[in-house]
């Protein structure tokens, strides 16, 4: 059971860090959008963690499949073809050069993905506690089996 | 856009024939006399609603008297009152619009309406005239730069109910067309002559029908609009539509007359909306299907003796408004005995610097007016203060990439190139501290170190494209009146330089990057000559676009937007610092302009092409283009941005620019020939104010390295009713704005949906615009549009058969397409409509016979090969290159003297006879009418195939071509589709 509860951590770590990496990208937009920062920085810095989010979040989504955990593959698996076909289509970086044009699709777009991470967020703080509470039972019952209560 | 004197505005108008007759009244001088008797006012307002023959249900519109309320009180700007814009408005606009406004004045100024007898005619000119001395603002608060009400104002066109009788009988100058006859509704009233009689000979077809006007039921309406008949017979083939009756903007661009209403507003050369008005609600603007925003060319060509006056603030600063930045412009209100005034953007009360303080008369108006251009004109520029720098001013500098592959020297282009140049070294802009450049590559960079003290230029070579490097820290920017010299030498010895290369590879990606290494300091102006295809190191490319059953997919777009990333990449740097491209590119094979045009794209550039190049054919265009663009006054490090009054706001922008903020144009360089379009949307649902302010500020380094501030100012009113939005509607500004859409659209759409979308657009807006009409009128079996937009359903179809936008694979060329969506980008309203409907005339008459006055006799001609008569000899010009065609019956005599035995397709006409002479003195004066290219002559004899097809016969619109429709289909397409709900 220790390997689930290892698999749960991780994948908390890692959608903590994809929220973080999104709200960062939507932080830069926003900035821009305000004039806080001038297109060429913000779109170098949105670009810098855009293919390790795409990394954490292709690793995540093998990991479940490969671990058999079908709702939350089922779940992160749109995202991942979303992102794979960005990708081959050379889209998933932000064009400077037409940065303002895209703005509000591009906004639109990490909003969602954000909001989608966080419901992803819920169901795995949820089977976290789950498995942290069952692999704590079970040790708890294992204590009684054993006779040490 | 171009009043015709017939139409449409204002509803309710007594329909009594005498009422056409002109009382001329010009819109704001009336509006002077009666300044605070809005009380009086009541009551006369209903006389010419009331007295004259009312004959239709005409509601009346919004009252415009809800235009007195609220701050700005219109009162009578003092500056419109000098007597001489009044006489000249007078005189020139008088006889040429009948009867502008003329119910609008009862409702303003009753004494003097009444007065003036609407019944009487031309003679009450006078009368209005002296009106201006009427005090401005008897009891007017502070406040006197606000804009005449909207009512009055703009409304340039002829507001003559009777077209045809005040066409004919009110304006001598008046250039009816023949369709005129037939729109009216109205039988022509037997007064005057059938119209200008003189104006039939200018027309392609003299024969006018008249055949159509109608009859009885619609005798005595108020005609707003225009119309066409297009009721076909039954069981005839005849579609119903008289082909010479439809409007053709035969004397091109025509600017809309907004200067009379709002004579404070910069000159319409540097602004023009689509529609002089703002719309005052979400609601209002969703039924106007056109684009609503401006096309600005913001460093316009003045003609002498109208230049934008410099203003130098001093030691006060810049004068703007605290909160949003706008600058002082006419339009600014001074209160509190002259020490605040009110910005007339966002209305925040701002102190008056104490070293532009100045005491204010009795009117509310600063005694200084006169000698401030700031506040009586609305273009003007300031010379910036230091905070206006991040950098001290940079010198103009040139840098120059040349293509040395085998094409580049086989064709002549070496040669050409060079000694342009050298011939423009004394003439480029910012002597003595103009830097200048040279780098020439094949597969390998060649580096040429310029230094002054050198007598003859060193070549350096860098191999290495992979991690290009400067082989010298300096001196490859050199200043050229120090080094002059050796730039000298440099161009004398460059065509000789590679004449025995047998290279064939361009390395432009590397040497792109090298140009920039050298430049990021200083940044200025990098010209590329490309010759062939990039094929070596970063940024190569590779033919693509020859399959042609990519056409028609959703891979289309594919080909006309960059390939590689590393152009974009390098264009975004480009602009960052300060470094403007332009590209030449000369393959006769395809040499991806769309990549490399997009370097020009966004750094405010501009892309020449000569497909083809031959030194012998092409040189003298390219000899003109290069100097014009190496000569013109060019503005360096500039960033525009619009300001706008609060409730609007500018959304999108089209053109050559890189955005550097929401709202804020970085332009590395920019000049006289590139226009920027950009789209308002409303942001809040109902707009309170009754006018809008638009103001355009380009901060730039000149070339003689003053920062300085260039500021159009303009107003527009504010209207709650779409008729007005029609009647105010500028067609030059919307084919602009549109065709910049179906080009952008061009880049991520099929060409087939960027030419359903214009259709789209144009279809819907006449279908509104009909909806406005039909229910009183019955119209069936009648086309109608607005009289200010009866070129657009023509200018729609020539957008879809233009070059950018036409057919498919096989009609156009890729690169061909590609540059010229490029150069629609930028073009300014009159080239554009230019380009668009090009000017086809007949010349074989004025050659053997000569003419005293060319300008008259070269008459511009339907573009139809029904207009092409096998004896005749005619030029088209598009603006870019003129074609020749000779008919088959030509006199031997003139092709003869002006061809001799040349046989070539670009020959030289200019031969030692009569006949040859009177020819280049057409071509002179075609060309002198559009400075900013150089037309080149091709001549095509008639049947000659496929070239007369491929030149000219694809080229007349209003033909049928493959897949595409004639006029007159189109006319009936449009109406039937506008029809249908």
């Amino acid at each position: 059971m220790a390997w689930e509860l290892i698999l749960w951590i991780l994948s908390f770590v890692s959608v903590i860090s994809l929220i973080a990496m999104t709200a960062y990208q939507l932080i830069c937009l926003s900035d821009l959008e305000f004039d806080y920062i001038n297109p060429y920085d913000s779109s170098s810095r949105i670009n810098s963690v855009v293919i390790p989010e795409y990394i954490v979040q292709g690793l995540l989504c093998t990991s479940f499949l490969l671990t058999w955990h079908w709702f939350p593959f089922l779940i992160t698996a749109p995202v991942t073809y979303y992102h794979v076909k960005l990708f081959m289509n050379k889209k998933h970086l932000i064009d400077v050069t037409e940065i303002f044009r895209q703005l509000n699709g591009e906004k639109k777009q990490r909003l969602i993905k954000l909001g989608f991470y966080l419901s992803l967020f819920v169901i795995v703080i949820y089977r976290l506690v789950i498995t942290a509470v069952a692999l704590l039972l079970e040790e708890d019952m294992n204590l009684l089996d054993s006779g040490t209560l | 856009m171009q009043p015709m004197g017939n139409d449409k505005p204002i509803p309710g108008r007594p329909t009594s024939p005498f009422s056409a007759a002109p009382p001329v009244s010009s819109p704001f001088l009336s509006s002077g006399p009666v300044v605070g008797s809005e009380k009086t006012a009541a009551t006369p307002l209903l006389t010419p609603f009331s007295s004259g023959t009312q004959a239709t249900g005409y509601r009346m519109p919004a009252p415009p008297p809800t235009r007195f309320n609220g701050p700005f009180t219109p009162t009578q700007p003092p500056s419109f009152h000098p007597t001489q814009d009044a006489a000249t408005y007078q005189q020139t606009q008088a006889p040429r619009f009948p009867p502008p406004s003329q119910p609008a004045t009862p409702l303003r100024g009753p004494p003097v309406a009444n007065s003036v007898g609407s019944f009487q005619p031309q003679p009450q000119v006078p009368t209005f005239r002296m009106s201006p001395p009427h005090p401005p603002a008897v009891q007017s608060p502070p406040g006197s730069n606000i804009p005449p009400p909207h009512f009055l104002g703009p409304r340039p066109g002829p507001q003559s109910p009777f077209q045809t009788l005040s066409a004919s009988q009110a304006s001598p100058h008046f250039r009816a067309s023949p369709y005129i006859a037939q729109q009216g509704v109205i039988p022509p009233p037997p007064i005057g002559p059938p119209l200008g009689v003189g104006s039939r000979e200018q027309m392609p077809f003299p024969h006018i029908g008249q055949q159509h006007v109608g009859g009885g039921p619609m005798q005595g309406l108020v005609e707003e609009f225009q119309s066409l008949s297009v009721g076909s017979i039954p069981g005839s083939l005849d579609s119903g539509i008289d082909a010479k009756s439809l409007p053709r903007p035969l004397d091109g661009d025509e600017e809309p007359r907004i200067l009379e209403s709002y004579p404070l507003n910069c000159h319409l050369r540097f602004l023009r909306l689509t529609t002089h008005t703002v719309p005052s609600s979400q609601s209002l603007l969703a039924r106007w299907h056109l684009p609503l925003g401006a096309v600005v060319t913001p460093l316009a060509e003045v003609p002498e003796g109208e230049e934008v006056p410099i203003v130098n603030f001093g030691t006060a600063g810049v004068v703007r408004c605290r909160r949003c930045r706008t600058y002082i412009n006419p339009y600014v209100t001074f209160t509190d005995a002259g020490r605040k005034w009110r910005c007339n953007l966002c209305s925040l009360l701002n102190d008056v610097p104490a070293e532009y303080y100045c005491a204010l008369d009795a009117t509310g108006r600063r005694l200084d007016i006169d000698q401030r251009p700031e506040l009586s004109k609305g273009s003007v520029e300031f010379v910036a203060p230091t905070e206006y720098m991040v950098r001290p001013p940079m010198p103009p500098s040139y840098f120059f990439l040349i293509d040395v592959s085998v094409a580049a020297v086989q064709s002549g282009l070496l040669e050409v190139v060079a000694t342009t140049i050298k011939s423009c070294l004394d003439g480029l802009p910012g002597s003595p501290r103009t830097q200048i450049g040279f780098l020439t590559f094949d597969s390998t960079l060649h580096f040429h170190n310029l230094k002054s003290s050198l007598s003859q230029p060193q070549m350096m070579v860098v191999a290495d494209l992979d991690d290009v490097f400067l082989p010298l820290p300096d001196d490859l920017l050199v200043n050229l009146s120090d080094s002059r010299h050796v730039v000298d030498a440099f161009l004398d010895s460059l065509p000789s330089m590679f004449q025995n290369s047998a290279n064939v590879e361009s390395a432009s990606g590397p040497a792109l990057k090298a140009a920039f290494m050298v430049m990021s300091q200083l940044g200025g102006k990098l010209l590329v000559f490309q010759s062939t295809l990039p094929s070596l190191g970063i940024g190569r490319l590779r033919l693509r676009g020859d399959d042609p059953r990519v056409y028609g997919t959703d891979k289309e777009h594919t080909l006309r937007i960059p390939e590689d990333p590393f152009y974009k990449q390098m264009a975004a740097e480009f602009t960052k610092h300060q470094i403007a491209v332009d590209i030449f590119a000369f393959s006769e094979k395809y040499s991806d302009i769309a990549s490399l045009g997009s370097l020009a794209k966004y750094t405010g550039g501009q892309v020449y092409h000569y497909p083809a190049f031959q030194a012998a054919t092409h040189h003298e265009k390219l000899r003109y283009e290069l100097a014009r663009d190496l000569r013109r006054e060019t503005a360096w490090e500039a960033v525009m941005r619009i300001r706008c009054g609060k409730g609007v706001r500018f959304t999108t922008y089209h053109g050559h620019f890189m955005l550097r903020s929401t709202d804020l144009l970085a332009l590395p360089a920019v000049d006289c020939d590139k226009s920027f379009a950009m789209q308002l949307s409303l942001e809040d649902t109902l707009m309170t104010t009754q006018t809008v302010y638009f103001q355009v500020a380009l901060l730039y380094t000149s070339s003689s390295g003053e920062r300085r501030i260039r500021v159009h100012t303009a107003a527009a009113p504010v209207v709650t009713d779409l008729s007005e939005m029609y009647r105010q509607a500028d067609t030059g500004a919307i084919v602009s704005v549109l065709s910049r859409l179906a080009v952008e659209n061009t880049l991520s759409h099929k060409l087939e949906d960027a030419r359903q979308l214009m259709q789209l657009k144009l279809v819907k807006s006449l279908k509104e615009y009909r909806t406005l009409y039909a229910v009183q009128h019955r119209l069936g079996g009648r086309f109608i549009f607005p009289d200010s937009l009866k070129f657009l359903p023509l200018y729609i179809l020539s957008l879809c058969k233009s070059a950018a936008l036409r057919g498919g694979y096989a009609d156009v060329l890729l690169d061909e397409r590609c540059a010229t969506g490029y150069s629609m980008m930028i073009l300014p309203i009159t080239r554009m409509l230019k380009l668009l409907y090009p000017g086809l005339y007949r010349i074989d008459e004025i050659l053997t016979k000569g003419t005293d006055n060319l300008d008259e006799s070269l008459k511009p001609l339907a573009l139809t090969s029904q207009c092409l008569d096998a004896r005749g000899l005619y030029i088209y010009d598009d603006g870019f290159s003129f074609v020749i065609w000779l008919g088959r019956m030509l006199s031997p005599d003139i092709v003869n003297s002006i061809l001799g035995v040349d046989l070539s397709s670009f020959p030289d006409l200019s031969r030692d006879n009569n006949i040859s002479r009177r020819m280049m003195r057409i071509l002179k004066a075609l060309r002198e009418k559009n400075r900013s290219s150089y037309q080149l002559c091709r001549i095509i004899r008639q049947d000659e195939q496929p070239r007369e097809g491929f030149l000219l016969l694809n080229n007349l619109i209003e033909d049928q071509t493959p897949g595409s429709s004639t006029f007159v289909d189109w006319i009936l397409q449009i109406y039937r589709q506008s029809q249908s709900s």
